[in-house]
């Protein structure tokens, strides 16, 4: 009897149990949808980010009636200079929009700092990854587990960016706020009450961890293969037609040695048919010359100590068949993190980015989309890389027809990188330097109408914007710097030698060979110049007191007295970051700050500390045009459907003025005022 | 031999298949996996009732109870319990051996009745305007030069790319795009000779038969629908490289673990009505 009545007692609980459970659940997922709900009051705000869009060309093309959409918004609302930052660098300026605070809040000042203890060593600025700690090793095999009994710590990839987001203060007021391809933001800063989405951009890297690393395969490639900045070139050879290659993934990190994974491929080629097939994993994908391949899923087989389950790790990529005779030329794309199963988070909230993915495919996901290095690597010429930066954009404007779907009220970013990286190669306005070093006039003329093309096609997306919305949203057009030729570098470490600030004479690296007993100051990054201070430097010489002051004015004064063959002055202003930032992030920040004058930017050797026999050298590369200069010389622009009452409007007074426009106050921690009070 | 009598077997499971599986074209993917995984497992459960001794069955089965039951009486005892955890292990053997006919009938018809079920689920007929990759694999021979093989576009499908020649692995492969729909032939041709291929184009479910295969038995238990090219023809098979079908229910990946766990459930929940031991 016992057993049968306790069946009826247990059914009654269950159902009691259920309905007591369904209620607290209804009253949660209420609550939560209280907590969920938007508090703008309908209000909407669209920044759309164009990378690099130029105050100068934007006026001339308006007054020739090319940008009829912005110079619709400029009479009715209004258009400016936007200050940017200095130095100018994107992952600088983008973050100085973010804090609405200069680099002394965020901490990024370069692209490249240094590490002042391991005397230079240097590192990317806007993200590190920290090694994990802990491990057991099987054969030939170093394991991380993160859970008990073991606990080790996993490597992790962190945000350099410090300071306060802007998007926190509309989080905490219950305001949404949505981020396609927002820079300086990978890995992305967390949510705290569940109202922010994001996209990381610029930043994001490749399945390889790096910022994208293309492969090509031809068969007049270097026998060994070739390892070049931003990409890999492999030789194939055929035999009847047919070669076997491997496709290169992510290093195998739960090796002792970690090794690179990769793919087997073989290619057939079929010169009468000028097309070829390729052979990757279990995907066929044929291609006729000039084509392109749809994204490609790749999984690297990742080996593990028996009898543990294999692992992989998948990421997406686009196969374009450049040429099948006489020479096979075929470029893939830097392998992309999977948008729809991310290896690494890559949005806020995870699923934002996979639920795109779910309802648009695959996109790229790497934080440069064009890829510029093939281009400068001669891997593609003008015509190509430009059809690349298309097919980007396609992808970009698909996204953004997604994202105004998907779009009811608060604030909308979208970010625009064509602008940027198009007219790092084809920009040269022959009005400020007649000869371009590498290009005859009329086709650096065609190539800067290509520059023109694509600003009257974003300026269509503004106007197509307008049509939906009109005086519904607040909307701001802006850019984070502006553009300048670039036909000129500057090597200001072979400058410091010259100058007898760094030696010896035959020093070739400031990162190899330089006698840090003999060396006063040295350059890293695009505009940072350090001092080898003692007690800050690892094997610093000068003294922190007067005898730095000295020689910091003396610096100063000699760079600014430096001028090219032609008498220009090469370098416009030289500034000390302890008058111009301010700030608790200003650890890394450089001594000086180079602010070179339009035509003039740092040497590339400059960048990673290298020294060139000559001071003053022709920029011989396809990447042309810059930004890297004084930040006066390259204002970004700032379109709006309000008016602007600030005369001087900066990229750190957007944050205030999009919080002022949700009736929030500007946080102490923001520099920067709204441009909508005077 | 062998492959006669693979020929026969897939001969008679198509024309079965083209009446009870009809119902997968207009039913949803969900409903129909569900619907052919509950009445295969119930089907399943009557053949072992039928081919298996039952009485023994259950003799065994009760003697494992009362083993079981022994085991917790006398843990104490220590021979005891070694001698019964021995017992437990024969008659699991036991039990084994007594499903051993079942399986042994059941394992040709369930080969065949997966192959059908692949032709629906493991890959989705192309749409319109879709492309697909159709290779042909050809007769390894000792020339140089792969023979002109042509694909010559119907109303149904246009060729867009290829031959696309590899002589080093005889095959030949070229692009195409599906215009209408429906079940269509390609049509190859080589001089005289005349090869086909079926191509499945539509939005919604049909038969696909991903490859016409050669006379080799396990290449025809795979893949069916369509007759095999016989051993000495130049062609030795033809592929299609349909896309994957996505559902948890009745997609690529998983139709087939769905089908297995449906039809286990649907065996258990029928088990006490049909009063089947196993």
């Amino acid at each position: 009897m016992k057993s049968r009545r306790e069946p009826k007692l247990s059914r009654r609980k269950i159902l009691s149990g259920a309905a007591a459970s369904a209620g607290a659940l209804a009253t949660a997922c209420w609550l939560g949808g209280c907590n969920r709900a938007s508090r703008s009051l309908g209000k909407k705000v669209i920044v759309i980010g164009i990378d690099g869009m130029d105050p100068r060309l934007c006026r001339s093309m308006m007054l020739a009636g090319m940008l009829p959409n912005l110079a619709k918004l400029a009479s009715a609302g209004s258009f400016s200079n936007l200050a940017t930052s200095m130095p100018p660098q994107s992952p600088v300026a983008w973050a100085s929009f973010i804090n609405g605070a200069g680099p002394g809040s965020h901490g990024i000042f370069d692209f490249i700092h240094r590490h002042p203890h391991q005397q230079c060593a240097p590192f990317f600025s806007a993200a590190e990854t920290l090694p994990g700690e802990g491990s057991i090793e099987v054969g030939d095999h170093r394991l991380q587990f993160n859970f008990p009994p073991f606990s080790h710590t996993l490597p992790k990839t962190v945000l350099r960016r410090q300071g306060i987001p802007f998007w926190d203060e509309l989080d905490a007021k219950g305001i949404p706020s949505t981020f396609y391809d927002l820079p300086s933001n990978y890995p992305p800063s967390p949510s705290h009450y569940g109202h922010h989405r994001c996209i990381s951009g610029m930043g994001t890297p490749d399945v390889l961890g790096t910022y994208g690393t293309y492969q090509y395969f031809s068969d007049d490639s270097p026998s060994k293969g070739l390892e070049e900045g931003g990409g890999r070139r492999s030789k194939l050879r055929f035999i009847r037609d047919s070669a076997k290659t491997t496709i290169v993934g992510p290093d195998n990190a739960m090796l002792k040695t970690p090794t690179p994974t990769t793919i087997e491929m073989s290619v057939h080629r079929d010169r009468k048919s000028d097309a070829a097939l390729l052979i990757v994993g279990d995907h066929k994908i044929m291609l006729r010359a000039g084509e392109w391949s749809g994204w490609t899923r790749l999984d690297f087989k990742m080996s593990t100590p028996r009898p543990l389950p294999s692992q992989s790790a998948s990421g997406i990529c686009r196969f374009y068949l450049q040429e099948v005779a006489p020479h096979f030329r075929l470029y893939i794309t830097p392998i992309n993190i999977d948008p729809s199963k991310p290896a690494v988070q890559l949005s806020e909230p995870k699923n934002f980015i996979t639920d795109i993915s779910n309802a648009l495919g695959l996109f790229y996901t790497t934080g440069f989309q064009e890829d510029h290095k093939a281009r400068s690597n001669g891997i593609f010429n003008d015509d190509e890389f430009r059809q690349q930066a298309t097919m980007v954009l396609e992808e970009r404007l698909t996204l953004f027809e997604y994202a105004l779907k998907n779009y009811e009220d608060g604030l909308l970013f979208f970010y625009f990188s064509s602008s940027d990286l198009q007219s790092h190669m084809f920009w040269w306005n022959s009005d400020e330097d007649a000869l371009h070093p590498t290009r005859t006039t009329p086709e650096a003329a065609s190539r800067f109408q290509y520059v023109k093309d694509l600003y009257q096609k974003l300026d269509g997306i503004i106007g197509d914007l307008d049509q939906r919305y009109g005086s519904k949203v607040t909307l701001f057009v802006m850019s984070d710097h502006g553009f300048a030729n670039f036909g000129r570098q500057f090597n200001v470490n072979s400058w410091l030698r010259d100058s007898g600030y760094l030696n010896p004479r035959e020093t070739t690296s400031v990162l190899t060979d330089v006698d840090w007993s003999r060396t006063r100051a040295y350059g890293m990054g695009i505009n940072a110049l350090y001092l080898n201070l003692k007690g800050r430097e690892r094997d610093g010489i000068v003294e922190p007191d007067d005898t730095a002051e000295k020689l910091t004015k003396q610096l100063i004064a000699q760079l600014e007295a430096v001028r090219d063959v032609n008498g220009q002055q090469v370098i416009r202003k030289v500034y000390r970051s302890s008058e111009i930032y301010s700030g608790p992030a200003m650890e890394f920040a450089p001594d000086l700050i180079i602010g070179y004058s339009r035509g003039y930017r740092a040497s590339w050797e400059t960048c990673l500390g290298e020294l060139t026999p000559e001071v003053l050298l022709d920029n011989p590369s396809p990447w042309s045009a810059d930004h890297c200069a004084d930040a006066l010389e390259v204002p970004g622009v700032l379109f709006s459907n309000k008016s602007i009452r600030s005369p001087q409007p900066s990229l750190t007074d957007l944050a205030p003025s999009i919080l002022d426009e949700f009736g929030l106050p500007t946080p102490k921690t923001m520099t920067g005022k709204s441009i909508f009070q005077s | 031999m062998l492959v006669t009598l693979v020929l026969w077997l897939n001969t008679i499971s198509n024309s079965i298949a083209h009446i009870l599986l009809a119902p997968i074209a207009w039913l949803p993917g969900w409903l129909s996996a569900s619907l052919i995984a509950s009445v295969t497992g119930i089907v399943m459960l009557f053949v072992f009732k039928q081919t298996s001794n039952q009485s023994a069955l259950k003799r065994t089965r009760n003697q494992i109870k009362a083993n079981l039951i022994a085991l917790s009486l006398f843990k104490e005892e220590l021979r005891v319990c070694l001698r019964v955890q021995l017992t437990l292990l024969a008659q699991a053997g036991r039990l084994l051996a007594l499903s051993a006919v079942p399986i042994l009938v059941m394992a040709v018809p369930m080969c065949l009745a997966l192959a059908q079920l692949s032709l629906w689920y493991q890959a989705r007929p192309l749409a319109c305007g879709e492309q697909a990759i159709v290779t042909v694999h050809l007769k390894p021979t000792i020339n140089e030069s792969l023979p002109e093989i042509k694909l010559t576009p119907t109303s149904a499908v246009d060729v867009t790319m290829g031959p696309v020649r590899v002589p080093a692995s005889n095959m030949i492969c070229w692009k195409i795009e599906a215009i209408s729909r429906g079940l269509h032939d390609l049509t190859f041709e080589w001089g005289e000779q005349i090869f086909t291929k079926e191509l499945a184009i539509s939005n919604s479910f049909l038969p696909v038969s991903r490859e016409r295969p050669s006379s080799n038995p396990s290449s025809m238990l795979k893949y069916p629908r369509e007759r095999p090219f016989a051993a000495g023809s130049p062609v030795q098979s033809i592929q299609i490289e349909y896309p994957d079908r996505v559902s948890w229910t009745s997609g690529t990946k998983s139709w087939m673990a769905y089908w297995f766990f449906t039809s286990l459930i649907a065996a258990f929940v029928a088990r006490p009505l049909l009063k089947v031991d196993f």
